[in-house]
């Protein structure tokens, strides 16, 4: 009996020091933006320098767990805020396995749904776990207390209204939210799957930007030269899946990004991009 | 025993594999079907799609489709694709698939019971650990390899300890082993009987109900009772009539790698075991380990096709954390069910050693150092058995 007492004590005695560890090492009042290696697709997490945790799309399959287990602190299982960019499978399958597992303050998307079964998967576990629903349009911002925004820029409102989706069509990428993070002088732009003419809408407002993630896995209709010179981002991350049957990312958008001097970083080849932010500077991990 | 039984016995099945093998039913390739059936065993999610077992004609036929409508174990399907007749097996890819749930019987009833008590645990665990360690405790515990991130299980595979997680036959094996080899540490012998064949049957179910995990759980509760009574020999011959009854019940299971895996690891346990000497707790779990692997490696071997050079050290290194993890995770588990944030602490105990668990085989894993085997000579399995046995034979003599 002694000796599974001891056993015991050690448990807890390990158990108090990965505790202290951990509260040190994911609580440095630092934001964390994590490009999540999810295969073909996309997945970003974000833990802001209070801790709140903000999940942007959730990858093709469960392989967003991964990312979320390596990347907050073991008993941490809140997400303050999920956002969807668009209903395509490759962006929101992972999101249902989030859900299940974690529990979700705020869920925001745009109004389109479409009729697959993991879309639907998806709402029934919002309603089934309450989840609070939002709508995001272009304007809606998310302020935190620690000083990071989350600003949509695209869809607007008038030109959703304007536009009709056809359900089973990529047009939804047309429709894709784009989202602005900013933290003091830290900037980064999350793009979905969002084409070129919605690219040239937005950035206008923009001004330029340190990290830009590169719309729709490197597709060639995603940048153009002008949309690159506006941002002038110095970081472009690619979320993609090695050997794709897409042939993604395209030659054009890798050299349109090397022509203009832009360091480019891609899941297929480093796994997770994390970049870490004090508001000042900023640096890859 | 008897020599003319065994002889008898074998004749018996020899003439029944005949008699089977002569009257089976040819599916072609490319055929195509339309039929009902149940799933039995739990289906497995691979990414975006899943897979389950499907009878039909007296025959398994794997079955591929999307992840979504999601099918449980327990539920009726109406499928309808062409079979696939390859690789010595049979199966479907992305047929048109129903669920056509609604005459519930009993049994059905009571699958869709125990469903919700394994949902109800993968959700305990899930919600209080983050992946993979949740699933790894789960695999570890229940042998539920459900949600496991990809490139973990890879890792686990490549460093030669997926048998840890993998509800297999040898899964089973094992735990039937821990079990009553703890249960017999604190009761009656007759008691600890009792509560080790309650211990493997809720196990089996819970695990999913795979056949080959139904086939263990009958060969351990058969064979750890009678190891419990003292009777090496009583072991000995219910481990040859188990493999008796089931071979004769379906002789296709000779060619089935679960069936071949329970067995053989049952066997090296009961005779190899013993050379090791007694010994009591963590070397004895190690042991039943090492003997299992050295009992099954052809098999594993000719049907996995890598090994790692790493796995021994590997297995060394983790498998003391095994019956300490499934003490403790196991009464979290149950007094989870009953008051979830008590049974979360002693989940929450069990993260050192899933942390120490993971970097093990994360660092080996990357580090690689794997054999790739890509034909493997079935002389060669032979005669490693060969020389197994006869060093068996050998050894026992002195």
């Amino acid at each position: 009996m002694k000796k599974y007492f001891l056993i015991g004590t050690a448990f807890f005695c390990l158990l108090g020091c990965i505790l202290v560890c951990q509260t040190i090492t994911y609580n440095d009042k630092k934001l964390h933006v994590v490009i999540c290696d999810v295969g073909q697709g996309d997945a970003i997490f974000m833990r802001t320098p209070s801790g709140s945790d903000i999940l942007i799309d959730g990858g093709p399959d469960d392989a967003v767990l991964g990312c979320l287990g390596k990347h907050m602190p073991f008993w941490d299982k809140t997400i303050e805020l999920i956002m969807l960019t668009h209903p395509h499978a490759d962006h929101l399958t992972g999101l249902i396995d989030v859900v299940k597992r974690y529990k979700v303050l705020a869920f925001g998307y745009e109004k389109i749904g479409n009729p697959t079964g993991a879309y639907k998967k998806l709402i029934d576990e919002l309603e089934q776990n309450h989840v609070k629903q939002i709508f995001l349009w272009q304007g809606d911002q998310f302020l935190l207390q620690d000083g990071v925004i989350f600003k949509t820029l695209w869809p607007t409102k008038e030109w959703f209204d304007q536009n009709s989706i056809s359900e089973t069509s990529s047009d939804a990428n047309d429709f894709s939210m784009i989202e602005l993070l900013t933290y003091n002088h830290f900037k980064a732009l999350f793009t979905g799957d969002a084409q070129a003419q919605a690219m040239e809408k937005i950035d206008s407002t923009t001004g330029r930007i340190d990290v830009l993630k590169v719309p729709h896995h490197g597709s060639q209709t995603g940048l153009t030269s002008e949309i690159l010179d506006i941002l002038n981002p110095k970081l472009a991350a690619i979320s993609v899946g090695a050997k794709n049957k897409y042939g993604l990312p395209t030659t054009f958008i890798l050299d349109l990004l090397k022509s203009k001097n832009i360091k480019t970083l891609r899941t297929d080849q480093r796994g997770d991009i994390e970049i870490i932010s004090d508001g000042k500077s900023w640096k890859v991990n | 025993m008897n020599s003319k039984l065994l002889v008898l016995l074998l004749l018996i099945l020899s003439f029944r594999f005949y008699l089977f093998y002569s009257n089976r039913y040819q599916f072609s390739d490319g055929e195509k079907v339309d039929f009902q059936a149940m799933i039995l065993s739990s289906p497995q999610t691979i990414g975006s799609q899943q897979s389950f077992t499907a009878n039909y004609k007296n025959q398994k036929i794997r079955v591929t489709t999307n992840g979504f409508p999601e099918v449980n174990y327990g539920d009726s399907v109406r499928i309808s694709g062409k079979i696939s007749n390859r690789n010595n097996g049979l199966l479907i890819y992305f047929p048109k698939m129903e669920i056509v749930n609604g005459s519930a019987n009993v049994f059905q009833a009571s699958l869709g019971g125990i469903n919700i008590l394994r949902e109800k645990l993968i959700s305990l665990f899930s919600k209080t650990l983050p992946a993979p360690f949740s699933s790894l405790l789960l695999g570890i515990i229940f042998g539920i390899k459900e949600q496991m991130p990809k490139d973990f299980s890879n890792n686990l595979r490549t460093v030669g300890v997926f048998h840890v997680i993998a509800a297999s036959g040898m899964n089973v094996t094992l735990i039937g082993g821990f079990i009553s080899a703890f249960f017999v540490l604190f009761f009656k012998r007759q008691v600890a009987i009792g509560l080790s064949i309650l211990a493997i049957i809720f196990y089996a179910l819970l695990a999913g109900l795979e056949p080959s995990i139904v086939r263990a759980s009958v060969m351990g509760i058969l064979v750890f009772s009678a190891q419990i009574m003292g009777r090496q020999t009583l072991a000995e011959n219910s481990l040859f009539l188990a493999g008796f009854g089931m071979l004769f019940l379906d002789p296709s299971l000779i060619s089935d790698v679960g069936f071949q895996l329970s067995f053989a690891a049952t066997l090296g346990i009961l005779y190899l075991k013993p050379l090791f000497g007694k010994k009591e707790g963590v070397v004895a779990e190690v042991s039943t380990t090492i003997t299992a692997q050295i009992a099954t490696l052809p098999i594993l071997l000719a049907n996995f096709g890598t090994y790692s050079v790493y796995s021994i050290l590997v297995n060394g290194l983790v498998l003391w954390t095994v019956p300490i993890l499934m003490m403790i995770g196991g009464a979290g588990a149950i007094l989870g069910l009953i008051l979830m944030p008590l049974g979360q602490i002693l989940i929450y105990l069990c993260y050192p050693l899933l942390l120490y668990f993971e970097s093990v085989v994360n660092i080996f894993g990357n580090l690689g150092g794997v054999l790739t085997i890509s034909s493997f000579p079935w002389q060669f399995a032979a005669g490693y058995y060969c020389l197994l046995i006869s060093t068996l034979i050998f050894l026992k003599r002195k």
